[in-house]
């Protein structure tokens, strides 16, 4: 388990403006895997290298286990060498001047806990095994290629069988095709071992696929934090619907509250949404609609349809984005199917789906103060 | 064809214009129509000349009967089986290998240590250890050695007395000891820029992954800094070795008084004398040329697995920087000592004689004849403002070649994919292999020797050739980053727009180097300023080069005028250092 209290940590430097890590609370249960996920510079890699012990931060508690690791109050910090840790580098830090299974058996022969090189060399090659490199156990590590690097630099990581594991953007340096093959690995290695995890990304597909839960980050602090399908589903934070890709936002009213699910008023129609927050009748929201709920269709067989102009589309190859103009505002639709043969200016209807798009409260609408407090933290 | 999905242009062609491609196709006609392969062919050719002449010179004198002589001449090994045989000079060898060995091995702990201090720990005050490392490019070697041989000159020497007020004994610079002691102070800096390099470039996760997993500082310092460092540290004693072995001053003003010799000053006193032994000198030579080529074969093989592999990775790096805690001060003494004894005892060792009538160790009864006569006296000095005129023509017109020549082989080198450019590559770098004296007296030994149409010999021309040939690699050390920096696309956005070759390279190429082409200049003038190893085989009367003339007055005992003269030059290279440090900071070297 990790226990995190108020972290926080500002670099040195007349140029420095804001802590890098400003106040973080997190306790990552027993056995779990938590990603950090948040756009470059929100402060991951520095709470990675923080809970490491790589840095020392300037105020601020953490845990491994039950032990404390540092409190900068009390004057307590235990060096990287002596917390029960293993950490997989974005550039992997595979040692050049060894062999893959030299570089697995050092943490096992110059640790905390040493043995015998026998001992050792079977212990290296389990790791080894477990992530599917055992028979270039004697390459030295430069002939090996990238992922497979990545992977020796897991299996060093786990073979000291630390408590606690952090990996920093492990697979950000991996072609598309491994980064899922070693993505799986890292996920069905963690659970078979029953490892707490600490998984830095700034990738949300990443984040989904392997976490028990997402930590959201911005400008050094927790946005939100939740199961991986609950952020994906009903985000609680604009920043995070954003962030997510949920591209449509239109603003609304809400005209009918509801467990979980209000019925909104927009410009062009209604729509039953799910909220996140008990919404007021009356109050104010943005409703988030992800491209893949809004429908196109030549008709309005529903008669729910709001009607539109194409702008213009986007292949993908598994699907198409349509950009389409609805009054003065531009939405984009995901259609999975072949081509509906849409060309700019062809007169459409967008049918927005029922009961997945989310209303969250618009904050400007709701203070005053919010209003400059939001300007500011986007002037920065 | 495809002109979009390309994601990378091609490359120039190479071997055609394309304005003409029916041409191309005839054979070597063709080959020689593209200016830029008649370019490589006149670069390949003068770069051949400049890197092979001298050491091949000195390769066949050895083998030759009679060297320079009107007699019948024919082959023979007698040479090497004579010289070889001698005790003597296997002395020689103990000596010089004795010397350089120790003195590559102090000045890379040294330069190392201080260099770790730098790069990677908290210790206050870098900027000693910073300007200590400048030294060597604004103190010339051999006033670097007159300094020393006043501060430790056996009766009168300022530190000597110094030892003797604490009844400690004197300490006999004329010696082994003493040798080792001037050279590596002189060649420490060196080491510490290799070794700041060498710290700093090095990606810190590399160490951080050995502390998380558990491994102690001391045995992360062990087993993953110093065995990652190991490619430097053994390249940094090789160049120190390589260049101790190879320069002049030291062995004959610190080791002929004590009548220590190593390979430099036997070879220039063996062609002092008369008749000159052509043939023995040549055997040393090779044999010097040998050990350096050896040496840099064996650092190649050395630096084992992982040497060649980049440890210097983009993203996500950060150099570490070590909290030393209380022993940091410790660090801070280190800074101070080197910046004391080898900055400012020296140079203060100059200004101090510089403003003396005749030497004396420093005391309040010495202030009393304190005076600028010396620095009057310069202008008096028989032959001393010519040798600086033929100092400044020299360097100036040395800069300016290698600064022509070196941007051409990078161009060739790195922007054609031309057939040869390897081989041009391979020997512009030759030079370094072939140490100093070599150079100068396989120089003299092919203009003394060949009967070439002008003669050479005795000119000032003789000298810009050995220093064009020394500052070649330093000049490409510049100018090829800098090229490198370059986008293809520019030269091909010029022939695109209907420029010529030549016209592309004057008005893109030349403008965009501007900083490198600077530096290299400025480098080369600096290096050929204070050139003396090779210098002291080539000049005659009247193509003295400023630090052969204050060897000389060094040699006839006029030390006050030596130490002011030294004092003006140090002035002078100091104020062309600064430019160039302005000018790399200033463009930064790297634009994109
Ligand atoms: N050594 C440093 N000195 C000064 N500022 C730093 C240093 N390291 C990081 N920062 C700053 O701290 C902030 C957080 O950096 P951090 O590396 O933690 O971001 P990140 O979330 O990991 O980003 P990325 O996804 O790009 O890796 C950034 O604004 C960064 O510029
Ligand atoms: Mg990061």
């Amino acid at each position: 388990m990790i226990e995190v209290r108020g972290l926080t940590k500002r670099y040195p430097g007349r140029t420095v403006t804001r802590n890098a890590v400003d106040g973080i609370d997190l306790e990552i249960p027993e056995g779990k895997l938590v990603t950090l996920l948040g756009p470059s510079g929100c402060g991951k890699t520095t709470t990675l290298r923080l809970i490491a012990g790589l840095e020392r931060p300037d105020a601020g508690e953490i845990r491994i286990g039950s032990r404390l690791m540092c409190a900068p109050a009390e004057g307590v910090f235990v060096g990287v060498h002596h917390r029960p840790i293993g950490v997989v580098f974005q550039s992997y830090a595979v040692w050049p001047h060894m062999t893959a299974v030299q570089n697995v058996m050092f943490p096992l022969q110059s640790g905390q806990k040493r043995m015998g090189r026998t001992e050792a060399r079977r212990r290296a090659m389990e790791a080894l095994e477990m992530v599917g490199l055992a028979e270039f156990a004697d390459r030295p590590a430069p002939a090996l290629s990238g992922g497979q690097q990545q992977r020796v630099s897991l299996a060093r990581a786990l073979t000291r069988e630390p408590e606690v594991l952090l990996l920093d953007e492990p697979l950000s340096n991996l072609d598309a095709g491994l980064r899922d093959r070693v993505r799986d690995e890292i996920r069905s290695v963690q659970q078979r071992l029953g490892i707490t995890t600490v998984f830095v990304t700034h990738d949300q597909d990443e984040a989904l696929a392997v976490s028990d839960e997402v930590v959201v980050m911005d400008h050094g602090r927790i946005v939100e934090r939740g199961q991986a399908q609950d952020i994906y589903r009903c985000p609680r934070e604009e920043f995070t619907a954003r962030f997510m890709g949920i591209s449509n936002s239109l603003p609304g009213t809400v005209q009918e509250g509801g467990q979980d699910m209000a019925e909104i008023s927009l410009a062009h129609g209604r729509l039953r949404c799910l909220t996140p927050a008990a919404a007021p009748v009356g109050s104010r929201v943005n409703v988030f609609i992800r491209p893949e709920s809004l429908r196109l269709s030549r008709k309005d067989s529903s008669g729910r349809g709001w009607k539109g102009t194409v702008e213009f589309s986007i292949y993908h190859g598994d699907c198409w984005d349509y950009h389409v103009r609805v009054g003065d505002t531009l939405l984009r639709s995901r259609m999975y199917r072949e081509k509906v043969g849409l060309a700019h200016g062809d007169p459409v209807f967008v049918v927005p789906e029922e009961e997945t798009a989310i209303a969250i409260a618009d904050k400007i609408a709701a203070s005053d103060g919010a209003v400059a407090d939001k300007d500011e933290s986007w002037a920065k | 064809m495809s002109l979009i999905s390309r994601s990378r242009p091609a490359p120039p062609p190479a071997l055609a214009d394309p304005r003409r491609p029916a041409r191309s196709t005839q054979g070597l006609r063709g080959w020689f129509r593209d200016p830029r392969n008649l370019l490589l062919a006149v670069v390949a050719l003068v770069v051949a000349y400049l890197a092979i002449v001298p050491a091949a010179t000195m390769g066949v004198a050895s083998l030759q009967s009679q060297f320079l002589s009107t007699g019948p001449v024919h082959w023979t090994f007698r040479h090497y089986t004579e010289t070889l045989g001698t005790a003597d000079f296997w002395t020689l060898v103990g000596n010089s290998f004795g010397y350089a060995a120790a003195t590559a091995v102090i000045s890379t702990v040294i330069g190392f240590g201080l260099a770790y201090l730098v790069a990677r720990t908290d210790t206050p005050a870098k900027f000693f250890a910073q300007v200590a490392a400048l030294v060597p490019l604004i103190i010339p070697g051999i006033l670097n050695t007159v300094a020393w041989a006043l501060l430790f000159a056996p009766h009168t020497g300022a530190l000597n007395v110094l030892l003797r007020d604490v009844h400690l004994p004197a300490f006999d610079i004329y010696s082994l000891a003493g040798m080792v002691l001037v050279q590596s102070m002189h060649v420490t800096p060196v080491a510490f820029l290799m070794g700041t390099a060498a710290f700093s470039q090095m990606d810190s996760s590399l160490e951080e992954a050995a502390l998380a997993s558990g491994a102690p500082p001391l045995r992360v310092f062990r087993t993953i800094t110093a065995r990652l460092i190991r490619p430097a540290v053994l390249s940094a004693v090789l160049l120190m070795f390589v260049q101790t072995i190879s320069t002049f001053e030291v062995p004959q003003l610190i080791g002929v008084p004590g009548r220590t010799f190593v390979f430099v000053s036997r070879i220039y006193n063996a062609l002092q004398a008369f008749p000159t032994d052509y043939g023995t000198v040549g055997v040393i030579g090779v044999f010097i040329l040998v050990v350096a080529t050896l040496g840099l074969w064996l650092s190649r093989r050395l630096s084992g697995p992982g040497a060649g592999v980049q440890t210097i990775s983009g993203k996500g790096y950060r150099p570490t920087v070590t909290e030393l805690g209380r022993w940091r001060w410790l660090g801070l003494a280190a800074f101070v000592l080197f910046f004391v004894v080898a900055v400012a005892l020296p140079l203060l060792m100059l200004v101090w004689s510089s403003l003396l009538p005749g030497y004396e160790p420093p005391s309040w009864s010495a202030l009393h004849h304190l005076t600028l006569s010396n620095y009057r006296e310069i202008w008096h000095t028989p032959g001393l403002v010519d040798s600086v005129r033929n100092s400044l023509i020299t360097a100036v017109l040395a800069g300016a070649v290698v600064t022509v020549l070196s941007s051409l082989v990078a161009y060739i080198t790195v922007k054609t994919k031309a057939r040869g450019r390897g081989l041009l590559d391979g020997l512009a770098t030759i030079p370094l292999a072939v140490p100093s004296v070599v150079m100068g007296v396989g120089i003299l030994y092919w203009y003394l020797s060949m009967p070439l149409p002008v003669h050479l010999y005795g000119t000032l021309t003789i000298l810009v050739i050995a220093f064009v040939t020394i500052g070649l690699p330093y000049g490409l050390r510049y100018i090829v980053p800098g090229m490198a920096q370059i986008k293809d696309e520019l030269e091909e956005a010029a022939a695109a727009s209907g420029a010529s070759w030549p016209r592309t390279f004057w008005r893109i190429y030349v403008p965009l180097l501007v900083p490198s082409l600077a530096a290299a200049f400025l480098y080369t003038v600096i290096v050929a300023f204070r050139e003396i190893s090779a210098a002291i085989f080539l000049y005659t009367q009247g193509t003295q080069v400023v630090s052969v003339t204050i060897y000389q007055q060094w040699s006839n005992g006029s030390y006050p005028v030596v130490a002011a003269l030294g004092v003006v030059i140090v002035v002078f290279l100091a104020m062309i250092v600064a430019i160039v440090r302005l000018l790399t900071r200033r463009f930064g070297l790297n634009r994109q």
